[in-house]
C-alpha cells in the first residue's frame, strides 16, 4: 500500500517537473557567433515599419542579429525589464519626462563618440538637452523623428470659404466667430481622455512661457502662476469655440467628428493623422501653427522628440548597436518610418513630408521648434487631469486657483528633484 | 496506545502538507509584502537609486488631497455598490427562486455577466455611456441625462457604479439562490397558517434563515468593491477631473506608471490595514445579529 | 390538501415576465458590442444611430484582422494552458490544504493560527506585491508561465481555503475513522474518500478559479513580458494605443476574446450554476 503510493508520488512530482518544463519554454536562444541586439521600441502603431526593418537588417547583416519588441504597454514593460534587472541594448521612446528620469538614474550610455549624430539636427539636440535635470557631461540619444501639435484644419471647408490662416491671436478668435456665424463648428475636443487637454495647451505655452519655464522654477527663480496665466486663460478661452461638453468626448471621438466635417479645425498633434483618415481616407488636412501670442513673431511650433534611441549602459555590445543605428539612420529608412507615421526626420536631409505639414513646413526648416512643456512634467502629477480640472471649474477664481495649484503641487511632487537641482547649483555656483 | 499512534501518522501527514503550503504562501505573499512594506519607507521610483526617507511618506499620505479623495470617493463608490447590489441580487434572487417559467435559462442568463472580463464590460459601457445614453436621455427630455454621465464630476462615479453592480450582482443573485434553497418548505408552510405573507415573510421568516449567505456577500462585496480598478481603468481613467480616483487605481496608477513607487507603497499598507479593518468590523457586527435572530 | 398542491404548480406569470423583460439590460451591451465588432470604421458615426444601426454587410474582415492581430490561436493556447493547469493544481493544493487545516483548526490553535494567516491573503491589494514579485519572479528564474501558474497557485489560496473547509464541516468524520480502522493512512484516506467526496466543491473552485484565471491582465502583463507570449486578454492590449483606437477592430477582438468562455458556458452552465451555488451553501 505505502509503495504504490510513493510510486504514485514520484509519478506526481515527475509530471511536476515535466509540466514546469513545458510552461517555462525553450527560454534562452542558442549561441550562433552572432552578436544580439535587442531594442525595445515605445510606439505600437510602428510595429510594422519595424518589423520591416528588423527583417531588412538582418538579411543583409551576418554577424549581428536584430531583435526589435514593440509591446503594447511599453512603459510598464521597460519598467518591469529594469526591475528584473533585464535590460535590453537599446530603447527607443519620447523625448519626455521618463528619459529624463531613466538618464538620471544612470541608465543610459554616453555616445557623444557616435559618428551618426553629426547629421542629427541641432535644434533637436538641445531639445534633449534641456531635459536633463542637471547639465550633463556628453549625449545620451539620437533623435529620430519629431511630432508637432498645433491646429490641424480641414483645408477643402477653408479653400471653400475663403479662410485664411490666422497668424495672431486676435486672427484666430476672429476666424472662429467667422466660422460660428457661417454654423460651422470651429473645434471639436476629446478632453474625456484628459491628456489631450494638454495638446491646446502645449501649444499655446510654447509661444507664452520660456521654454526652460520648469527648470527656472526647480532652481527657484521664478513660478508657474508668473508664467502660466495666460496660457491657462487662452486655453480656456478655446472653451467658447467647441462643441457641447467637450469633456463627453474621447479623442477617438474628436478624431472621428473631425473627419466627418463637423469642425473645421482641431488643435492637436501631427500624430492623430493617421487616426482621422482611418475614418475618412478623402479628407484633405493641413495644419498650422498656434498662434497664441499677437506677435506673429513669437509663435513658434510646438515640436519634440517623438522617438529617439538610447543606448542602455549595460549594453555590451556598443559597435554593434552603432551598426544598428546607422542602419535605422539611413536615409531611405528614415523616409518609410515618415512616410508611415506622417513624421518629421529630425536628422538633416531633404526628405519629404507628409502633406499636411505644409502649414508648418518653414517653422520646421527654420529650426524655430520649442519642446512641449508636458516633456518636463513629472507624470504622476498629472497637469492633464489638472487642466481638465481648471476647464470644467466654472467660478470666477478658477485661474487663479489652478495657478495655485499648480505652484504648490509642483513642489510636491518634484522635491527630491528641486533639492538636487539646488544641491548642483551650489556646488557649481557658476553654472547659468 | 495503537489509537495515539494513529493520530501521530495524522498529525505528520498534516503537517506535510500544511508547512510546503505555508511556505509557498509565505514567499509569494508575505515576503513580498513585506518588501513592499519596506520600500514604503524609500523614495524608490521603481529603478535607479534610492533613500530611505523613514516615515516621510505616511506623513505625506496624509496631507496629500488626491489621496485623501481617493479615499472618499473609493469609500462612497463601495458602500453605495455594495448595498445597490445586495438589494438587486437578494431581489432578484427571490424572482428567481419562485415559482416562474424557464427557470434554468433565466438563471443562466443573469449570471452570464460574471464570466465576462471587466475590462472588455467596462469597453462596452463607455460606449453606451458616451452616445446611447445621452441620445436616449435627449428624446425623453431629461436634463441631466442628456449630456454623458461620465464627463460630469457628479454623475461619473454613478456610471461606474451601473457598471460594478451590473456585473457583480449575478455572482450575489447566486449566492442568494443557495441560500434561500436551504429555507425549508415547511417554514414557509408554517408561516402561511400564522397568515405571515409578502415582505412580513419575508422579514421574520426567509431573511433571519439566510443572514449567513448576507453576511458573505455583504463582506465579499465590500472588500471587491474597495479593490475596484479595471471598471475606472475602462471607463474614465480616473477622470473627469480626478473625481474617480479609486484607491487602486491611484496605486497601480502613480507607483507603476509615475515614479512615486515608494510612496504608493506606503499607501498599499495604510490600503491593506484599511480593508482588514472594515472586513473584521463587518464580520463582528454582522455575526453578532446573526446570533441575535 | 389538493387545493395545495394546485397552488404549488401555478406559474407565477408577473414575475417570470418581469424577468424575461429584465433580460434586455443583459442582451442589450451584449448586442451594442456585436454590432460594432461588424461594422467598419467608416460606418460609425457620433451619434445613437451610428451606434445602434445594423451594419451594412455583416462581413467577418474585422474578425480575421484582429485574429491576426492578437495571433489569435497561440494567444488562446496559452490561455487555455495557463487556466487548465491553474484549475487542476489549486484543486489539487487546496482540496489537500483544506483538509489538513480544516480538521485540525478544531483542537490546534497553530492551525487555527495558520488558518487565519492564509485567508487574509485575500485582503492583500496586488499592488503592493506587484514590484517586489516581478523582481523576486525573474530572481528564481521563473518570469515566464510556470511563474504565473505559480503565482496564481498562491494568490487563490485565501479564497478556495475558505470554500474547501467550510464544505469539510458536512463530511462527517466517522467516514475517515472507518478507513483508518481498516489500516488506511491519512494520505491515502484523503485521495480514497474526501477527495471525491469533495466534488461538488471542485466543481466550485473549477469554475471560480478557471474565470479568474481567464480574465486576469495584471499578472500575465508584469510576470510574462518580454517572453514574448500573450495571453488572450494581454492580447486586447494591442487595441489600446493612446492614438488611435479602431474601435470595431477592438470590439471584435473582444467578442473573440469571450467566445471561448462563452460556448462553454453555454454547454455546461448547469455544472457551472451548481458548483457556484454549492459553494454558496457550503
Amino acid at each position: 500500500m505505502k509503495r504504490c503510493m510513493k510510486g504514485k508520488l514520484a509519478a506526481g512530482l515527475a509530471a511536476a517537473a515535466g509540466l514546469s518544463v513545458i510552461l517555462s519554454g525553450c527560454g534562452t536562444g542558442e549561441d550562433n557567433g552572432k552578436v544580439t541586439i535587442e531594442i525595445i521600441q515605445s510606439k505600437p502603431e510602428t510595429a510594422t515599419y519595424f518589423d520591416q526593418v528588423e527583417e531588412e537588417f538582418n538579411a543583409t547583416h551576418d554577424d549581428i542579429e536584430l531583435i526589435i519588441d514593440s509591446p503594447n504597454d511599453a512603459n510598464t514593460i521597460l519598467k518591469t525589464r529594469f526591475i528584473r534587472e533585464d535590460y535590453p541594448d537599446i530603447i527607443a521612446i519620447g523625448g519626455d519626462i521618463n528619459y529624463s528620469n531613466y538618464l538620471d538614474a544612470g541608465m543610459l550610455m554616453d555616445i557623444s563618440d557616435y559618428e551618426g549624430l553629426d547629421s542629427i539636427k541641432d535644434a533637436y539636440l538641445d531639445i534633449d538637452k534641456e531635459l536633463e535635470f542637471v547639465p550633463m557631461e556628453g549625449v545620451y540619444a539620437v533623435p529620430y523623428v519629431a511630432n508637432a501639435a498645433g491646429i490641424l484644419y480641414n483645408k477643402d471647408i477653408f479653400d471653400e470659404n475663403g479662410w485664411e490662416i490666422p497668424t495672431t491671436w486676435d486672427e484666430l478668435t476672429a476666424l472662429c466667430e467667422e466660422i460660428q456665424a457661417a454654423g460651422m463648428q470651429p473645434f471639436y475636443f476629446g478632453f474625456k481622455d484628459s491628456w489631450t487637454c494638454l495638446a491646446p495647451w502645449n501649444a499655446i505655452s510654447v509661444d507664452l512661457a520660456p521654454s526652460d519655464v520648469c527648470a527656472q522654477v526647480n532652481r527657484g527663480e521664478t513660478t508657474f502662476t508668473d508664467n502660466y496665466r495666460e496660457v491657462a486663460e487662452k486655453t480656456k478661452s478655446l472653451l467658447e469655440f467647441c462643441q457641447d461638453d467637450p469633456f463627453a468626448y474621447s479623442y477617438n471621438d474628436a478624431c472621428t467628428a473631425f473627419a466627418r466635417g463637423e469642425a473645421v479645425m482641431f488643435p492637436i498633434g501631427s500624430y492623430a493623422v493617421p487616426q482621422i483618415q482611418s475614418v475618412n481616407p478623402d479628407i484633405n488636412i493641413d495644419s498650422f501653427v498656434m498662434p497664441a501670442s499677437n506677435d506673429p513673431e513669437e509663435n513658434v511650433l510646438n515640436s519634440g522628440n517623438d522617438l529617439q534611441f538610447s543606448v542602455m549602459a549595460e549594453c555590451e555590445h556598443k559597435e554593434e548597436a552603432y551598426e544598428v543605428l546607422d542602419f535605422l539612420l539611413e536615409d531611405e529608412n528614415l523616409q518609410a518610418y515618415i512616410d508611415d507615421q506622417n513624421a518629421i526626420p529630425c536628422k538633416e536631409g531633404d526628405f519629404d513630408l507628409a502633406p499636411m505639414l505644409d502649414g508648418m513646413k518653414s517653422y520646421i526648416e527654420e529650426g524655430k521648434v520649442v519642446d512641449y512643456q508636458d516633456h518636463h512634467y513629472p507624470s504622476e502629477m498629472s497637469v492633464d487631469a489638472m487642466i481638465q480640472t481648471y476647464l470644467l471649474d466654472d467660478s470666477e477664481n478658477a485661474t487663479d486657483t489652478f495657478l495655485e495649484k499648480f505652484d504648490r503641487e509642483w513642489a510636491r511632487y518634484n522635491r527630491d528633484l528641486i533639492q538636487k537641482v539646488q544641491d548642483y547649483m551650489e556646488e557649481h555656483p557658476d553654472a547659468e | 496506545m495503537k489509537k495515539k499512534h494513529a493520530m501521530g501518522n495524522r498529525e505528520k501527514t498534516f503537517l506535510a502538507i500544511t508547512i510546503p503550503i505555508v511556505l509557498l504562501f509565505f514567499c509569494f505573499n508575505t515576503l513580498p509584502l513585506i518588501k513592499g512594506f519596506i520600500y514604503s519607507f524609500t523614495n524608490f521610483k521603481g529603478y535607479g537609486n534610492y533613500d530611505f526617507v523613514g516615515l516621510r511618506n505616511y506623513v505625506d499620505l496624509f496631507s496629500d488631497g488626491r489621496v485623501g479623495r481617493s479615499y472618499l470617493f473609493t469609500f462612497k463608490f463601495a458602500l453605495v455598490s455594495t448595498i445597490l447590489v445586495n438589494v438587486l441580487s437578494l431581489i432578484l434572487a427571490l424572482g428567481l427562486n419562485s415559482k416562474i417559467k424557464a427557470k434554468s435559462a433565466l438563471r443562466a442568463v443573469y449570471f452570464l455577466p460574471n464570466i465576462l472580463g471587466g475590462l472588455v464590460v467596462g469597453y462596452i459601457f463607455s460606449f453606451f455611456f458616451t452616445y446611447i445614453l445621452p441620445a436616449a436621455g435627449k428624446a425623453a427630455g431629461i436634463e441631466w441625462l442628456s449630456s454623458s454621465m461620465l464627463s460630469n464630476t457628479k454623475t461619473a462615479w454613478l456610471a461606474i457604479v451601473v457598471v460594478a453592480c451590473w456585473q457583480s450582482v449575478a455572482m450575489n443573485t447566486i449566492i442568494y439562490i443557495a441560500g434561500l434553497q436551504t429555507v425549508p418548505e415547511d417554514v414557509y408552510e408554517a408561516g402561511a397558517i400564522d397568515g405571515a405573507s409578502g415582505w412580513r415573510k419575508f422579514k421574520n421568516l426567509t431573511f433571519p434563515l439566510i443572514m449567513p449567505f448576507f453576511t458573505i456577500n455583504m463582506v465579499l462585496c465590500m472588500k471587491n468593491f474597495l479593490m475596484v480598478f479595471d471598471q475606472i481603468m475602462a471607463l474614465t481613467k480616473g477622470g473627469p477631473s480626478q473625481s474617480t480616483e479609486s484607491i487602486s487605481y491611484l496605486i497601480y496608477q502613480n507607483g507603476m506608471g509615475g515614479g512615486q513607487f515608494g510612496f504608493q507603497s506606503a499607501n498599499a499598507v495604510l490600503f491593506f490595514v484599511v480593508i482588514v479593518a472594515i472586513s473584521v468590523f463587518q464580520m463582528t457586527v454582522l455575526n453578532k445579529k446573526e446570533e441575535q435572530l | 390538501m389538493m387545493k395545495k398542491k394546485v397552488v404549488d404548480h401555478r406559474i407565477n406569470w408577473p414575475v417570470t415576465i418581469l424577468l424575461i423583460i429584465g433580460c434586455v439590460t443583459i442582451f442589450f451591451p451584449l448586442y451594442m458590442a456585436v454590432i460594432i465588432a461588424f461594422k467598419q470604421p467608416s460606418e460609425m458615426t457620433n451619434d445613437i444611430a451610428g451606434a445602434l444601426s445594423l451594419p451594412s454587410a455583416f462581413s467577418f474582415s474585422n474578425f480575421t484582422e484582429a485574429m491576426r492581430v492578437t495571433d489569435f490561436w497561440h494567444s488562446l493556447g496559452n490561455s487555455l494552458m495557463l487556466t487548465i493547469i491553474t484549475v487542476i493544481l489549486t484543486m489539487l493544493i487546496h482540496s489537500l490544504a483544506g483538509y489538513a487545516i480544516g480538521r485540525s483548526m478544531a483542537r490546534s490553535k497553530a492551525y487555527n493560527f495558520v488558518y487565519l494567516y492564509l485567508v487574509s491573503g485575500m485582503f492583500v491589494p496586488f499592488a503592493i506585491l506587484m514590484m517586489p514579485l516581478i523582481k523576486q519572479t525573474a530572481q528564481m528564474g521563473i518570469a515566464n508561465r510556470a511563474g504565473v501558474v505559480i503565482l496564481y497557485v498562491v494568490f487563490y489560496i485565501p479564497m478556495n481555503l475558505l470554500l474547501y473547509t467550510g464544505y469539510l464541516k458536512n463530511i462527517p468524520l466517522a467516514l475517515e475513522e472507518a478507513a483508518r480502522v481498516d489500516g488506511s493512512t491519512t494520505w491515502h484516506t484523503f485521495w480514497r474518500i474526501i477527495f471525491p467526496i469533495m466534488k461538488p466543491m471542485h466543481a466550485t473552485v473549477a469554475v471560480l478559479t478557471a474565470l479568474a484565471v481567464w480574465n486576469d491582465v495584471m499578472t500575465p502583463l508584469v510576470i510574462m513580458s518580454g517572453t514574448g507570449l500573450n495571453t488572450l486578454p494581454l492580447a486586447q492590449l494591442n487595441f489600446q494605443t493612446q492614438f488611435g483606437t479602431n474601435y470595431n477592430l477592438a470590439f471584435a477582438s473582444y467578442l473573440l476574446a469571450l467566445l471561448p468562455i462563452l460556448i462553454f458556458y453555454i454547454f455546461c452552465q448547469k455544472q457551472i450554476l451548481n458548483g457556484v451555488v454549492n459553494g454558496a451553501v457550503k
